[in-house]
């Protein structure tokens, strides 16, 4: 079997969790099936064995688009959309302008060296982020004709109208795998711009793979797709090596690790720590990751009240984040909605006790942990205070999580995940 | 002749709110009278109503010779008094009809026996007084709660002054000896004990309605066969499982009532089966043979040990903490804090807190109020902080009022 995989990002360009989970993914897909992903941007030295990685970013493949683009325009071959998948119509035109500019997301040739400092995940997103799908979809019907596929295979909406375009170009199969929607990101009440790409591209997509029931769920009430399509598979997570690390204050560390947006909650957990701080002694609230909220939270009257016990860190690297985690005694994640949650599963990996809201996926896998509607102040408070005062409790927990995680991995997801692929083949 | 002897438990646990950090010191209920309120009434009107009226419709049809035990526990009582009076009116009326033993088991339905021979005494006398109140009979056979059983039980109960013990009949201790005999207690003198048939007791309680069994469906005539099977080779089948079995486990859509109606006639199809009561069937049959439990069986899950409410640590933590208390709320003497603390003695907050299947969502999750073994130890943990709290005051009280008493004295 052959999958031509579209991602947005990929290690080591990447934003979050879609990242990771896309690279996780392959690393074991690529084993089942004849693996091509084609992405924006590929770092050179990120080459994987036994799978095709292909940058659009990368010299070879801007050579090729340029001619490919110069001869179908030329012939005036050229072929529309929908219009809602496509917001600018004319593009087509300025395409060759922007490969040939240095503008665009994908125009910066990444350096031949191991330096992948050059490589930023900024220009991935940003304000021009409906142009950059766009123009990935175009590039990527272009390297597409040269592959041989059986399935197309999408990661999140970035990706979707390209997506879209092959199905209809090729007449292959579509498998949309959602890590995220417009309504985690932005609210129930979404509408427009990404939401109606999401919406659109599941309509037309022959199969749906969420990353939990969660979020299949939403898909069904907020996209109004058919059950029948939805096809949920947990995320998995890589084995980590990983150490606890005792401090030497007699304090409790409860720890908020993400990005500080409406999404993750933090105004909850800011009133969770109040609620805790106050009515219970030797704890510290530490808030790792930085975000649109943070000065939000700040500037919030009530923060210099308990700002003695709560600490922001900024932005923490790779090993800055596992010495946080080896280090707390509670991970608190109170997501507003959180299609899986992957954190939470390395906070389990680090025999860190989980607080979850129930809005989330990993809700579904990590069954031994405290949960609560991200609203319930009380709740998730009583929950943080019961994992520092009764260890006895925290220890059976922690015993039980590592159980839990043990079938989060990449093998058995993409087991469920070739299922749904041979489903929808012999349909 | 070979007896059939039905015992039905009926129970009821007084179930705890979620009793959080915040409320220790504030709230002194620990009920959640909601919750509970809102069960007995389901119970009472999804099987035990229409299950005491099936009952007694069959002991008047076959004039006596359909016989029944129960045992209630007295927690269940005493929310029948509060919410349910009806239900028990129901069970006075079978009681009247001479056909129905109660038996006799501890007050809370408590895991007294392995952490105080004290207290298990107190409630097991508080449990006859009200059995008595209520049906006008002493109960002759004790059941311990969840058939937890072993030889000492066996023998401290023969003390009290019982005939008879109902068990488990566990496969490992029987070896290939049947269950369908009674057998006399390893180191007793006098009682005996009467072993639960689980694999024909289950065929009913678990797996009645199990469309994926290859019985499946079950007739009362089918049953009845079965049971016709063990003729010649037994005395006695005990068929002993909870009573919410009927209507409540298995649903009234199931057919489990039409089931129940038909099982007398059936049964007593075959001239040599007859229905006796427990007390009956031990003074009908003589030990064929010695049943020795050096283990604590129960009837519990497929281990049929005690792992359902002491296996792990926040299990063990909760009942040594709670059963350390003992010893004080005696001294204290008040009322109200001995019945909350006797309250919480009820097996089912540590079978809530049970995490061996917890990961597959078994049958302990179904029979759970919480969403989590570990919400249900904190909400426990959390309430006994709060009784510790009101001893620690009362005796801060009595203190210093004998204190000033002396020196008034003085």
């Amino acid at each position: 079997m052959n999958v031509l995989m579209l991602g947005w990002e990929f290690p080591p360009v990447m934003n979050g969790g879609l990242g990771i989970a896309c690279h996780g993914l392959t690393q074991e897909l690529k084993n089942m099936v004849n693996l091509t992903l084609i992405i924006p941007q590929a770092d050179p030295t990120s080459a994987c064995a036994n799978m095709q990685l292909i940058g659009l970013n990368t010299h070879q493949v801007r050579l090729e688009l340029k001619e490919m683009w110069t001869k179908r325009i030329q012939s005036k071959d050229v072929y529309h959309t929908e219009h809602m998948l496509f917001p600018y119509k004319d593009a087509d035109e300025i395409i060759i302008k922007q490969i040939e500019s240095s503008e665009t997301f994908y125009s910066k040739p990444a350096k031949e060296s191991h330096e992948t400092s050059s490589v930023s995940f900024e220009n991935l997103y940003g304000n021009d982020v409906y142009q950059k799908v766009h123009e990935f979809a175009s590039h990527t019907c272009m390297v597409a004709e040269k592959q041989n596929f059986d399935i197309i295979h999408a990661h999140d909406w970035m990706t979707f109208p390209a997506a879209v375009m092959l199905k209809e170009k090729f007449n292959k199969p579509l498998v949309l795998h959602v890590h995220s929607l417009e309504t985690d990101r932005n609210g129930i009440t979404s509408k427009g711009g990404a939401y109606d790409i999401e919406q659109k591209s599941m309509q037309k997509a022959d199969a749906i793979i969420p990353v939990s029931n969660y979020t299949g769920d939403k898909i069904k009430k907020l996209y109004f797709i058919p059950e029948s399509k939805i096809f949920p598979v947990h995320n998995g997570i890589e084995k980590a090596n990983t150490y606890r690390k005792h401090r030497r204050l007699n304090e409790k560390v409860v720890l908020f690790l993400g990005r500080i947006t409406f999404q993750k909650g933090p105004d909850y957990y800011f009133e969770v720590a109040k609620k805790v701080i106050n009515s219970f002694p030797n704890v510290r609230f530490v808030m790792a990751g930085t975000g649109d909220k943070m000065k939000e939270v700040i500037e919030s009257g009530a923060y210099s009240k308990i700002s003695h016990k709560f600490h922001f860190t900024g932005f923490l690297t790779r090993n800055q984040v596992q010495e946080m985690l080896a280090s707390s005694d509670v991970y608190f994640m109170p997501s507003v909605s959180e299609p899986f949650g992957l954190s939470a599963i390395e906070a389990a990996q680090f025999g860190v006790p989980c607080v979850i809201s129930k809005q989330s996926g990993v809700a579904e896998v990590l069954r031994s942990s405290l949960k609560a509607d991200f609203w319930d102040i009380d709740k998730l408070s009583d929950h943080i205070i019961s994992l520092l005062r009764y260890d006895i409790m925290k220890d059976e927990m922690v015993k039980n999580a590592f159980k839990d995680i043990e079938s989060v991995n990449w093998k058995d997801s993409s087991n469920k995940i070739m299922q749904v692929y041979n489903q929808i083949i012999n349909n | 002749m070979t007896s059939i002897c039905l015992y039905f438990q009926v129970h009821q646990p007084y179930r705890i709110p979620e009793y959080t950090f915040f409320d220790i010191g504030y709230k002194s209920n620990y009920e959640d009278d909601e919750k509970n309120k809102y069960i007995i009434n389901k119970v009472s009107d999804k099987c035990y109503l229409p299950a005491n009226k099936k009952i007694l419709q069959l002991i008047k049809e076959h004039q006596g010779k359909f016989k029944v035990a129960y045992s209630l526990s007295g927690t269940l009582i005493e929310q029948l008094e509060e919410h349910r009076p009806d239900v028990l009116e129901s069970f006075i009326e079978l009681s009247n009809t001479g056909c129905v033993e109660f038996l006799a088991e501890t007050y809370y339905h408590s895991l007294s026996f392995l952490y105080s021979k004290n207290e298990f005494e107190r409630q097991v006398e508080m449990h006859q007084k009200k059995i008595e109140k209520y049906f006008n009979q002493t109960p002759a056979v004790f059941r311990n709660t969840e058939l937890i059983y072993n030889n000492e039980l066996a023998a401290y109960v023969e003390k009290l002054g019982y005939n008879g013990i109902i068990c488990e009949g566990v496969d490992r201790l029987l070896g290939d000896r049947s269950p369908n005999f009674l057998y006399q207690p390893a180191s007793t003198n006098r009682i005996k004990c009467m072993l639960k048939n689980y694999r024909l007791s289950d065929d009913i309680a678990f797996r009645f309605s199990d469309k994926g069994w290859s019985e499946y469906p079950l007739t009362a005539d089918k049953f009845a066969s079965w049971i016709h099977k063990t003729a010649g080779n037994g005395d006695v089948v005990n068929l002993f499982m909870d009573y919410e079995t009927f209507g409540e486990h298995q649903w009234e859509s199931t057919g489990i009532f039409h089931f129940l109606h038909h099982l007398p006639e059936e049964i007593m199809r075959h001239p040599d089966f007859n229905f006796k009561t427990p007390s009956e069937v031990l003074s009908n049959y003589n030990a064929k043979g010695e049943y020795d439990a050096h283990e604590l069986t129960s009837w519990a899950d497929s281990e049929r040990d005690l792992s359902a409410w002491r296996s792990n640590s926040m299990q063990h933590n909760a009942l040594s903490i709670l059963y350390d208390l003992e010893f004080t709320i005696l001294c204290l003497n008040d009322k109200k804090i001995l019945d909350q603390w006797a309250k919480l003695q009820t097996s089912d907050h540590f079978y809530y807190m049970c995490t061996k299947y917890w990961a597959d969502g078994d049958v302990h999750k179904y029979f759970s109020p919480y969403d989590s073994p570990y919400e249900a130890y904190i909400y426990f943990m959390n309430v006994v902080s709060d009784l510790q709290d009101q001893i620690d005051k009362r005796i801060e009280f009595e203190f210093s009022t004998t204190k000033t008493a002396s020196l008034e004295m003085a």
